[in-house]
């Protein structure tokens, strides 16, 4: 363990409906960095992300989660939130009839931050027009009606709002077009200026990793971290696929940690 | 009317076809308290006008007149063979047993081929008549063809008060009619009554919005009632707001007669603490492809309880016509009751009749979704009730529904009326 790891989850094991799903899954990630985790559709990276964040549907089955500094493994999602974990979303949940300016008021409220209207109203305004999204959407219903790319927006408001310390984002990138993953590169950068935020992304899709110092790279087949390396292991990924990884992920795990 | 007398309306509200009694759903009681002073209570602003409470008697006996030209009584020979066909339904579908109650009056209200008297008003025309009397002169907002009109009228309630408005809406041919109903109350207050009883009359053509939103205190009962007819290609629309009010009473009945006639309601209530509501929506459809949609939306916290009827009557004649009604419900605490029952009558094919209810807490995926941005399922729950109401404030039509609204707000979420400073002042 290096001393100045944010996250670090060691021997993590995990399971839905007493299916394993993660194997042992070692990582860190260090105060400040970039870290990208990649693997073939259904390697359980999603899985990690929602695990990281506590999600009640999984089961903890072997392993600790430690983040800054504290065993957070038993901690409840709303507690590891408030410890500063952001998980964005792959698929966000739509709320009916809760406007998305009280779900962000309830959200900064929840953290003791108790803005005043104008300011928080100035706030929310602008973060939504930094990323190009039409401020009366702060109005609409969460996610009532929003098309995949102001969802993924909406996403970046949040972390933009909340400046969390290490912020997961689970494929914010897929389905996107052009201009919307413009967008979301813009807010993560932003993010990163804001705060010195560390960053773990889940991605197919390099693009959106352009604008970014990727730190490390981990690479997941099969619910095992099979291969770790600097950002130059994406650039091989992108070149050869995954299927060295896939052929024998106990055997790649052994000779591809580096 | 010096004062009231005690009175108990003991099958207010009821729905057309009652189901099983036990369920204890198929009407709702109202009673009045002995002893209430009359007050006018009533402020109305724009096109409005006190009196002229015959227009929309008026208007409707010009609707039978045409009605009838386009729709020629049976020649008995046709009345002879419905009969037949009548008694050969039932033989096949009941085994020769007699038509129920709900299926004999509405035959015989089929039969009697008058508007008039089947223009019915949602909680009742007893309570309806009563609520008229209260409430003294009617209030007229009329559009004449193809003109646009628009009022605003605030029913404020008064402490051991009754306070009822009576307003007729008449939009004829071609015209907008826009209507904004506020009734409000200061906080807890000793019982009493406010309400509005609203006969609407959309001719052919005509578009009408009513916005209701009910913000009484804690101690009060609120009577809403309505009843509407929409005559061919004429649209209504109706929002009604149910925030405060010990006891809630919220009555509508529609009656589609037009081709192409379209009704859409759209209900959002909070009930809190011992807060009780309760809903009745009788839409029924004559006019070929006629359209209604009812859809409620409300949270049920504490120990508040709720009984929704919603009736969508399919008419014999009504070809084409659909209606849906959905319902999405948050229970929020454990000891809340809530009762839905939707109802599809249906005596015409080629009709289309939807129903869908979502009752329950909030989903998993829903509660770690705002978890995982620091929301307790506490927090989260909190977040819902207050968010009917922020979203009643952010939806008002009037600068007068606002402040009410968030008047409400305030009381039951100090430092809400902060959120809306600018827009209240």
């Amino acid at each position: 363990m290096t001393s100045d790891a944010l996250l670090r989850c060691r021997g993590l094991s995990a399971a839905v409906e007493e299916k394993a799903i993660l194997h042992e899954v070692n990582l860190e990630v260090a105060q400040g960095q970039v870290h990208v985790l990649m693997g073939p559709n259904g390697a359980g990276k999603s899985t990690l992300g929602h695990v990281l964040m506590g999600d009640p549907a999984y089961e903890v089955t072997a392993g600790e989660i430690f983040f800054d500094g504290a065993d957070i493994t038993e901690l409840a999602p709303d507690k590891r939130s408030r410890a500063g974990l952001f998980l964005s979303f792959q698929a966000p949940v739509e709320i009916p009839g809760v406007p998305l300016r009280s779900f962000l008021r309830a959200m900064m409220e929840g953290r003791g931050e108790k803005l005043k209207n104008k300011e928080f109203r100035r706030k929310t305004q602008e973060l939504a027009e930094t990323l190009d999204m039409d401020p009366a959407y702060l109005d609409r219903e969460l996610g009532v009606g929003f098309s995949g790319g102001e969802k993924k927006k909406v996403e970046m408001l949040q972390l933009l709002l909340l400046q969390p310390k290490l912020a997961i984002l689970d494929e914010t990138d897929s389905g996107l077009d052009v201009d919307a993953l413009s967008v979301v590169s813009h807010g993560m950068e932003l993010y990163r200026e804001a705060c010195d935020g560390t960053l773990l992304i889940i991605t197919h899709n390099t693009r959106i990793l352009e604008h970014l110092n990727v730190d490390r790279v981990h690479v997941m087949v099969a619910g095992r971290v099979v291969a770790e390396g600097p950002a130059t292991l994406i650039d091989e990924i992108d070149a050869q696929g995954f299927e060295r990884y896939e052929a024998a992920p106990a055997d790649a795990a052994e000779s591809a940690l580096r | 009317m010096m004062g009231t007398q005690a009175q108990t309306f003991e099958r207010a509200s009821a729905m057309p076809a009652a189901t099983w009694r036990f369920l204890g759903a198929n009407d709702a009681q109202i009673e009045i308290p002995a002893g209430l002073s009359i007050q006018a209570g009533v402020k109305a602003e724009g096109n409005v006008r006190a009196g002229g409470a015959d227009a929309l008697d008026r208007a409707l006996a010009d609707a039978q007149a045409a009605w009838e030209a386009a729709h020629p009584a049976p020649t008995a020979a046709e009345e002879a063979e419905r009969a037949a066909y009548l008694a050969a339904e039932a033989d096949a579908t009941y085994g020769g047993t007699a038509l129920s109650a709900y299926q004999s009056g509405a035959d015989a209200l089929e039969g009697a081929r008058s508007l008039a008297k089947a223009f019915e008003h949602g909680v009742g025309n007893e309570v309806a008549a009563y609520l008229r009397d209260v409430a003294g002169d009617c209030l007229l907002v009329k559009a004449e063809n193809g003109q646009a009109a628009s009022a605003e009228v605030v029913v404020e309630a008064a402490s051991q008060a009754i306070s009822v408005a009576a307003i007729d809406v008449v939009a004829e041919q071609g015209s907008t009619v826009d209507l904004s109903i506020v009734v409000d109350g200061p906080g807890a207050q000793p019982a009493g009554i406010a309400g509005t009883t609203v006969r609407i009359f959309a001719g052919e053509g005509a578009r009408v919005n009513v916005a209701r939103t009910q913000t009484l205190g804690e101690g009060h009962a609120d009577i809403d009632d309505m009843a509407l007819f929409a005559a061919e290609g004429a649209h209504i629309g109706v929002r009604q707001t149910v925030l405060g009010a010990s006891k809630s009473f919220t009555g509508l009945a529609g009656d589609l007669r037009g081709d192409f006639a379209h009704v859409s309601i759209d209900t959002r209530y909070l009930g809190m603490g011992d807060q009780e509501r309760d809903f009745n929506y009788a839409l029924r459809h004559h006019g070929r492809k006629t359209e209604s949609v009812m859809q409620a939306n409300g949270v049920l916290a504490g120990e508040s309880s709720k009984t929704l009827r919603g009736t969508i009557d399919l008419v014999r004649g009504c070809k084409g016509a659909e209606g849906s009604e959905n319902e999405t419900v948050l229970l929020v605490d454990e000891g809340v009751h809530n009762k839905t029952v939707p109802v599809i009558l249906c005596n015409e094919d080629d009709v289309a009749g939807n129903h869908g209810a979502t009752i329950g807490h909030i989903r998993n995926e829903q509660l770690f979704y705002l978890a995982s941005r620091g929301l307790s399922q506490a927090a989260a729950e909190a977040m819902f009730a207050s968010a009917i109401v922020e979203q009643a404030a952010l939806d008002a039509d009037t600068s007068a529904a606002r402040s009410a609204v968030v008047r409400l707000g305030e009381r039951v979420a100090p430092g809400f009326a902060g959120l809306f400073e600018e827009e209240v002042g």
